[in-house]
């Protein structure tokens, strides 16, 4: 049964976003995880024949996507509907 | 049976198991481990050996109605998992626990009495270098008998809204500090499913996250407790938890009820893609 192996776990920031980059080899597959640190949720995944292709196939596409992210204007003050 | 963790909480609840415990029970009849994924392609790729695979967006919800699973569905699930009523079920998942936690409060929800989370879960698990497999485990079939549905530990809108305008009971927003001042509606690359953001008038913001280690096993008891109770969150009053769509809630809920102890917790399944989404619903943006 495989065993991963050279497992690495870094933070970077991607689009102005923090993210978590985890690697590890499974057999001759380095598989990337790129999560969004903050809930943690994985936003893209990746595989290559080495650490370095995988890892930067990850990259790209987590970076595009984050490049997305809608960010409202900065909060005003309090919307509450009184007696709801 | 002994529960091996470093969590003085946990070891009073049993209720976690540290990886080597797992690594040593692989094969015990006694036990079903079950991994529970935010990527839900992630079991195919490899997983403890023997463990069952849940898929949360189709085997823990009714994918018809948004509700968890009923109790029919649920009992089949857990019959062809070959998990009987006496069934000590391990569960496990990536990214901290944090669907495994959610599929831990339903169990609860329909009243199995032995269900504990791997401390640290896949995470953990894969950074120890420890097997993977991708064979699936072959499984004798069980009748399961679920219990009723407990909803002591599973509010509704309108106990919500009581909370929030009467403070009837300490509302927990478990999101991250971004999507609670409502500056983004989802996290950084999910789907944005709510109209507006913001949170609900009253709560207060602990994100769920802080419960954690960095290698995903759980913080101490003592450091728990001073989390949470600097925010006034100690157990004293009812808690309600919430967040996106009720599974960092979960894991919030796990915490306050299972690792702390705290007996009048609950878990606000329809958080904010329910309530940012109500028409006319009080929003309040920091």
């Amino acid at each position: 049964m495989p065993k991963p192996e050279e497992y690495s776990e870094r933070k970077t920031q991607l689009a102005g976003w923090p993210v978590n980059i985890v690697t590890f080899r499974l057999g001759a597959v380095y598989h990337t995880t790129i999560d969004n640190t903050d809930p943690g949720a994985w936003v893209v995944k990746a595989q290559g024949a080495s650490k370095q292709a995988s890892e930067s196939k990850a990259l790209q596409e987590a970076e595009l996507l984050l490049e997305k992210v809608k960010k409202s204007k900065p909060p005003t003050g309090c919307t509450s509907v009184p007696g709801f | 049976m002994a529960v091996q963790t470093s969590s003085p909480a946990a070891t009073q609840h049993g209720v976690l198991v540290g990886t080597d415990w797992v690594a040593q029970h692989l094969n015990d009849a006694a036990i079903r481990i079950v991994e529970v994924d935010v990527d839900t392609t992630a079991y195919g790729k490899g997983h403890v050996p023997n463990a069952v695979g849940w898929a949360w967006d189709t085997q823990l919800c009714d994918t018809v109605r948004r509700d968890i699973i009923p109790k029919g569905a649920f009992e089949k699930l857990l019959g062809s998992s070959g998990i009987g009523n006496n069934t000590t079920i391990i569960l496990y998942g990536d990214n901290n626990n944090w669907f495994a936690a959610w599929a831990f409060w339903q169990l609860k929800v329909y009243g199995h009495q032995d269900v504990r989370l791997m401390n640290g879960g896949r995470k953990k698990w894969i950074a120890e270098g420890r097997e993977l497999s991708t064979d699936t485990p072959k499984i004798t079939r069980t009748s399961y008998q679920a219990k009723e549905a407990d909803t002591t530990i599973r509010a509704f809108l309108p106990e919500v809204m009581k909370a929030s305008s009467e403070r009837a009971a300490q509302l927990v927003d478990v999101r991250s500090p971004q999507e609670y001042s409502g500056e983004i509606l989802a996290p950084p690359g999910l789907p944005e499913t709510c109209q507006r953001g913001g949170h609900i008038p009253g709560a207060a913001n602990i994100p769920w996250g802080k419960a954690c280690n960095d290698d995903g096993t759980f913080k101490s008891a003592e450091e728990l407790r001073a989390l949470y109770g600097s925010a006034g969150i100690t157990g004293e009053q009812p808690v309600i938890a919430y967040c996106r769509i009720g599974e960092r809630s979960s894991h919030t809920w796990f915490v306050l009820k299972h690792l702390l102890g705290y007996q009048h917790v609950k878990n606000y399944d329809g958080s904010w893609t329910e309530w940012g989404n109500l028409v006319a619903a009080p929003v309040e943006k920091p």
